[in-house]
């Protein structure tokens, strides 16, 4: 026996059969666990070797009805409950649309189960520290030979009388592999570097992803929808000689509904008829646009006393003056139109019937400052 | 050579025998230094040469990405009514190469054809590659690809979530439990090759890279048994994918409305088209990797035979497939179906339908002449005009489709541009590019699992229960 303490006795056999006959015996010996290391699965070493089944069917089997109804359940309370939208003229809830991600994710958590179940639950892998990995033997194994060892199953353990039954069947090469250095393990000092890489490893990463987050989305193509330039109402703009962003229509432009009808000399338009009839909301309309529109200028009696006349020393026409009360409509609707002096044309924002309201409203405005005592008769109904 | 023959008490006639695996005398040992010798050596220069070739190529594409990224997708030739082109011709035509190593892999394991085991590695590679090609395809025609992920559903600050009734989200996530099969069912073969090449190699770089890619692989026994268990399920549950991801890939186009996408027999015309064309792809491929990596011992003009069958049985079922097409547009009695079907042999795309009806169903009828099956020059024809076949349906189902539908007045003409065809070549440059690499880094052939089918590789009481 060595002075260290093995892990096991290694054999190598030439050819599988070699193999399989030599495992009854040494199993009979009972020196200690027997286990085959082998380039390949070999066929009935499972029986030979007394190995349980394993349970990996049993495992894949429960991970992939859970994925089916993880799926399930996902699908339907996303589609049914939280975000219930109707497509296809199908009710919210209905479960044949949720067949085939059901399917994926079953085959999903089915084939993670079966392959990580596999190496981390069942073979405990990745292990790189392994006894078997050091030997001189595993360039044999990996390659075409194969091994039957016997494992230490306690501290009486003989090496010597391992070697010896593994010689007697039939092995060629004989190797003692020394059990693993155990020095200890989880000192402070190493939880403590353990905990302080992670923490800076976190840290890293989270202030990496924080400034990619950032950063990225504003990078050249990525901004392109967020970044459309366009003028707003009040900026100034280079395009245009006059340097403004907001831009007059184009002469002569006319909106639906807008068309001026006043295109001649104020005198021309003398002649034109008021189209609308004298009802109540006609003049409730004239005075609602009488008020937005002229009121600041001409005042609430049209005597010319606007609340803007004084502020900036404009003048506007007092239409209470005989000259206006004289005017035919038409005159009115023409000064509306094309604007008079120092007052703009109001044909873009007033629409036809709007235009001739005013004109009502201003008429109603001149009798009632300058009534007679035939105004105050009662009409009978 | 000893057969499974010697185990029974009487004599099977040589006729009825199945032919060997293998051409020569293959050890475990001389198999290893056979293929594992591969990534040990210096690449020949037709290597460098060719890696030169695929490089441009995909440079060349990822130009054309980045083109079509600071431009958007206007630089491709979709336009009203054909919104669907290159970009989802392409992505089918991809996902459908990827099928035939899962095929090989899985559905050919369950069966238990021990040919399988020297080309399923290699057909599982190419599963991988031609899924990463296909993918770039959805992910860049979303128009603002670094937004991609809105593609999954993940509970996020606009409060929306997908809508689990459309197939083109079941194509996401058929694609990706198909990506992540493929991969797991790769690695998990993988993993006993590598633990070989890390306890072969001299040089310290590989091997430090080896031993963290083996896990620590060590052949116990008892770890073979769960392993076998794995690779077996794995095999069952990638079965169920080759069926189904080919056929979610046809929803998106059976469950719309459009003449000529919407027909029953859509998923499994899709299944066989895919497969159908990734076999094509692997017989190209097996056959460069067979003369310029001196593997004809293990991979035999049998295995070439066997696939060659396999392409001429789904040559045969893309037949009765186009003749279905035919016939429910005439049976239906239904005037835009009609219209979409006349559309393919006569209409302005027609010469496209007939390159198709040409490389998929006349060309490959060559392969019932055994002289065929077993020549380099008439398997690679077939081959290659099977691929630019497969890729001509897509454009035919999609393209010919869409341009003239119900509403006349928005017919219009499809013409792909320079980028398109740009970003095309690019993905072949990826899939080449990676191939080669693959075929310098890792075994090209499963050596365990040829191995464990070598004669005398397994002990001989036992009987054989293969």
């Amino acid at each position: 026996m060595s002075d260290k303490k093995a892990y096991a006795v290694l054999g190598l056999f030439e050819t599988p059969d070699a193999l399989m006959h030599a495992i009854p015996k040494l199993r009979a010996a009972k020196l200690g666990t027997v286990e085959a290391y082998t380039p390949y699965p070999i066929h009935g070493i499972d029986d030979a070797l007394g190995l349980r089944r394993s349970p990996l069917g049993g495992m894949v089997l429960v991970m992939g009805v859970l994925g089916a109804l993880t799926a399930f359940g996902f699908q339907y309370w996303i589609s049914a409950i939280d975000y219930p939208i109707i497509t296809g003229g199908k009710s919210a809830a209905s479960w044949e649309a949720f067949i085939p991600i059901m399917f994926e994710v079953t085959v999903l958590f089915a084939t993670f189960t079966a392959g990580l179940g596999m190496l981390l639950l069942l073979n405990r892998l990745p292990f790189f520290g392994h006894p078997v990995l050091s030997a001189k033997a595993m360039k044999g194994i990996t390659r075409d030979r194969y091994a039957l060892a016997l494992e230490a199953e306690s501290e009486a353990f003989d090496s010597a009388a391992a070697a010896q039954a593994l010689e007697a069947a039939g092995a060629v090469d004989i190797e003692v592999l020394p059990a693993p250095d155990r020095s200890p393990f989880l000192t402070s000092d190493y939880i403590l570097r353990t905990l302080g890489g992670i923490f800076v490893a976190c840290l890293v990463a989270g202030l990496g992803i924080y400034s990619l987050i950032k950063w990225f989305p504003l990078l050249a193509p990525m901004k392109y929808m967020q970044d459309q330039p366009r003028l707003n109402a009040q900026k100034a703009s280079n395009f245009f000689k006059d340097g403004h962003g907001m831009q007059p229509p184009v002469p002569g432009t006319v909106a639906r509904g807008y068309l001026p009808t006043a295109t001649g000399t104020q005198d021309a338009s003398a002649t034109l008829v008021n189209p609308l009839p004298r009802t109540k909301e006609v003049f409730a309309q004239g005075r609602k646009v009488y008020t937005n529109r002229c009121e600041v200028c001409h005042g609430a009696l049209a005597n010319g006393a606007g609340s803007l006349t004084a502020a900036y020393g404009a003048k506007p026409a007092n239409l209470q003056a005989q000259q206006f009360r004289d005017y035919p409509d038409g005159k009115i609707y023409w000064a509306i139109v094309n604007g008079k002096n120092a007052m703009p044309a109001h044909a873009a924002y007033l629409t036809e019937p709007q235009r001739w309201a005013v004109v009502h409203y201003v008429r109603a405005l001149q009798r009632a400052q300058n009534a007679t005592d035939e105004d105050l008769k009662v009409v009978a109904p | 050579m000893r057969t499974d023959a010697s185990v029974h008490a009487v004599p099977i006639p040589e006729g009825l025998l199945e032919p060997a695996l293998t051409v020569g005398k293959v050890t475990p040992g001389s198999l290893d230094d056979q293929v594992l010798a591969f990534p040990e050596t210096k690449p020949p220069k037709q290597w460098y040469l060719a890696l030169a070739v695929t490089l441009t190529a995909l440079g060349i594409g990822l130009a054309c990405i980045g083109y079509t990224f600071t431009t958007g997708i206007g630089a491709w030739g979709n336009s009203s009514p054909v919104f669907w082109a290159f970009d989802i011709i392409n992505f089918v035509f991809w996902v459908g190469i990827g099928h035939a190593g899962t095929l090989i892999s899985a559905i050919l394991f369950l069966f238990r054809k021990r040919w399988r085991n020297a080309i399923a590695r290699f057909a599982e590679a190419m599963t991988i590659f031609a899924v990463m090609c296909a993918v770039i395809f959805p992910l860049i025609h979303v128009g603002r690809p670094w937004l991609a992920y809105w593609l999954f559903p993940y509970p996020n600050e606009r409060a929306l979530w997908t809508n689990f009734r459309s197939p083109l989200l079941w194509d996401v996530f058929a694609v990706n439990t198909y990506f992540s099969v493929s991969l797991m069912f790769w690695y998990l073969g993988l993993i006993p090759d590598i633990a070989s090449m890390r306890d072969r190699t001299t040089s310290k770089l590989r091997k430090t890279i080896y031993t963290v890619l083996a896990l620590g692989w060590r052949g116990a026994a008892s770890h073979w048994q769960h392993y076998e268990k794995a690779y077996l399920l794995l095999a069952g549950l990638a079965t169920g994918l080759v069926l189904s991801v080919h056929s979610v890939v046809s929803f998106d186009f059976a469950t719309s409305v459009v003449p000529g996408w919407h027909m029953t027999i859509f998923p499994p015309y899709f299944v066989a088209g895919a497969i159908f064309a990734g076999f094509s792809m692997v017989v190209i491929v097996l056959v460069v990797v067979r003369e310029t990596m001196q593997l004809k011992n293990l991979i035999t003009m049998r295995h070439l035979d066997v696939m060659n069958k396999v392409i001429l049985a789904m040559s045969c079922i893309m037949g009765y497939s186009y003749m279905m097409e035919g016939f429910t547009a005439w049976y239906s009695m239904n005037e835009y179906l009609h219209h979409g079907f006349m559309n393919i042999i006569t209409g302005t795309y027609g010469w496209a339908g007939w390159i198709t009806i040409s490389c998929n169903i006349f060309i490959p009828q060559l392969l019932w002449f055994k002289k065929c099956r077993s020549s380099y020059f008439w398997m690679i024809l077939v081959a290659i005009g099977v691929t630019i076949g497969m890729w001509f349906e897509r454009f035919v189902i999609i393209v010919i489709s869409l341009h003239q539908d119900y509403l006349p007045s928005a017919w219009r003409i499809y013409k792909p541009t320079m980028v398109d065809f740009g970003i095309l070549l690019g993905t072949f440059g990826l899939f080449f590019t990676l191939v080669l690499i693959f075929a310098r880094v890792l075994p090209v052939i499963a050596t365990t699992e040829v191995k464990a089918i070598l004669p005398d590789a397994q002990p001989s009481h036992g009987g054989s229960h293969e």
